[in-house]
């Protein structure tokens, strides 16, 4: 890298800080970038400070949103009666690719990892336990994922939502559409049993 | 060049995720100790790693490295034991997660110990087993303070000698490391008061074997007294306070 002049090393010194962006990768997208047309190069700069102008968190559900309150707790026709928790924005995003849902949510922003020190205190939880107690809400789902983590989370939110009058569920777990049961590991084969369902 | 693989059973002590889709596992091994490797695809590829790389899953793994000390790359995974009811409760996986964290810190890489690893396998086993989390924790960090060197004097006075059947227990001294009989008892910093009883406990269940583990029955004086002088001596001996424990109290704190 010493061979590029000084702007050029600063602008792969940055791109290298990305996750998953080693030396290499940031030399390639600096070197795009440099071909790039000026306006293009000024359009992704831009973009990069709007986000950081102008996303926060929504103040209802921590979801990342550009308003006051993001799109789908500011949208009448969601139910607001009917909480999915999430572990982060991504999670809410694959959900609403799905359109299966209709209700609101929790992001977390996280979820419990002893080993890396993250506790409750890291995550959205006594907001949702705030928002439980001052909304009518009747459903929770849990919604964070099937990892040890995730699991240990929505442990914890039964936990916390005990003696509150609204119903906990966790979304299922098991055979994915269009598997084949003969190449599922046998923990997905216990729980697809255990959330199995009546015809 | 590369050595053939091999292969092993193993518990996954740490994980941290790699770039897109890779991840960076700890395992501890039988036959090699400590080992750390990448696990390349690990978030996407379940037919390698078929949901194995989680916190405490007893695994066989296939690895190849260069040497002892270059990163290893794992080439697949076999779940042996997921602790399914570690899992479904909050407490045992707050404790399981406790223990292969202390493994990794009183560990170190390329250190082989079958004792330890057992100890491991013993006490997940009575997690899962649903034996009490904090007896079983307790004895947990006894016997790997023993395994790694660090075993705390309880039989004697650290500072005389005396037999605690002679004058009884007062004090533990987390900076030496042992108890005090009621001569030496002379409270400086780093001593915690702790009762003969506590004491004669712990050396009791500290001889058994994990399976008998269960038939003790302890008050819950002798549970709160010897879990606050191990976790002091574990904190003075890491240097830090176990983030798995820090992690542990918010949570009582919230509820």
């Amino acid at each position: 890298m010493t061979g590029y002049a000084p702007p050029i090393r600063r602008l792969i010194q940055e791109l290298s800080r990305f996750p998953g962006i080693g030396e290499k990768t940031a030399t390639r997208l600096a070197m795009f970038i440099l071909h790039t047309p000026e306006r293009d190069a000024a359009r992704l700069a831009e973009s990069i400070m709007e986000v950081k102008r102008k996303i926060h968190f929504c103040p209802v559900c921590f979801n990342l949103t550009e308003g006051d309150v993001c799109e789908i707790c500011g949208d009448p026709a969601r139910d607001r009666e009917i909480i999915c928790v999430v572990e982060d924005p991504d999670s809410l995003v694959a959900i609403e690719e799905s359109g299966s849902f209709k209700g609101t949510y929790h992001v977390l922003h996280g979820v419990l990892s002893p080993a890396d020190g993250i506790g409750p205190e890291s995550l959205r939880l006594r907001e949702l336990v705030e928002r439980i107690g001052v909304n009518s809400v009747r459903e929770v789902i849990l919604a964070t994922n099937p990892s040890v983590q995730g699991e240990s989370t929505a442990l914890l939110v039964t936990k916390l939502l005990q003696g509150k009058d609204v119903a906990v569920t966790r979304i299922a777990f098991g055979i994915p559409i269009g598997g084949d049961l003969k190449y599922v590991d046998s923990m997905t084969m216990t729980k697809a049993m255990e959330f199995r369902r009546g015809m | 060049m590369s050595r053939p693989p091999l292969k092993t059973p193993a518990f996954v002590i740490h994980f941290l995720n790699y770039g897109e889709s890779d991840r960076i596992v700890t395992f501890f091994t039988r036959e090699f100790g400590k080992v750390k490797g990448i696990a390349k695809g690990a978030r996407r590829s379940r037919k390698r790693f078929s949901n194995a790389i989680e916190p405490f899953s007893h695994a066989t793994i296939l690895f190849s490295r260069r040497d002892e000390n270059s990163l290893a790359v794992i080439e697949n995974c076999d779940v042996l034991n997921h602790y399914p009811k570690i899992r479904a409760d909050l407490a045992r996986t707050m404790r399981a997660s406790y223990m292969v964290e202390l493994v990794d810190q009183f560990t170190a890489e390329g250190k082989k110990s079958a004792a330890i690893f057992q100890l491991l396998e013993g006490f997940l086993g009575l997690l899962e087993a649903g034996h009490g989390a904090e007896e079983t924790t307790l004895f947990f960090e006894l016997r790997l303070l023993t395994l790694s060197g660090y075993e705390p004097m309880l039989e004697q006075c650290i500072l005389c000698g005396t037999t605690i059947d002679e004058t009884g227990v007062t004090l533990f001294d987390t900076a030496r490391g042992g108890i005090r009989c009621s001569k030496c008892s002379r409270g400086e910093e780093g001593c915690i008061p702790v009762s003969t009883g506590t004491v004669k406990t712990l050396l009791m269940g500290n001889g058994m074997a994990p399976d008998r583990i269960p038939r003790l029955i302890l008050s819950e004086n002798a549970i709160r007294e010897s879990s606050r002088i191990l976790r002091h001596f574990i904190r003075h001996t890491l240097g830090r306070e176990p983030r798995s424990l820090q992690v542990l109290d918010e949570i009582k704190k919230m509820m």
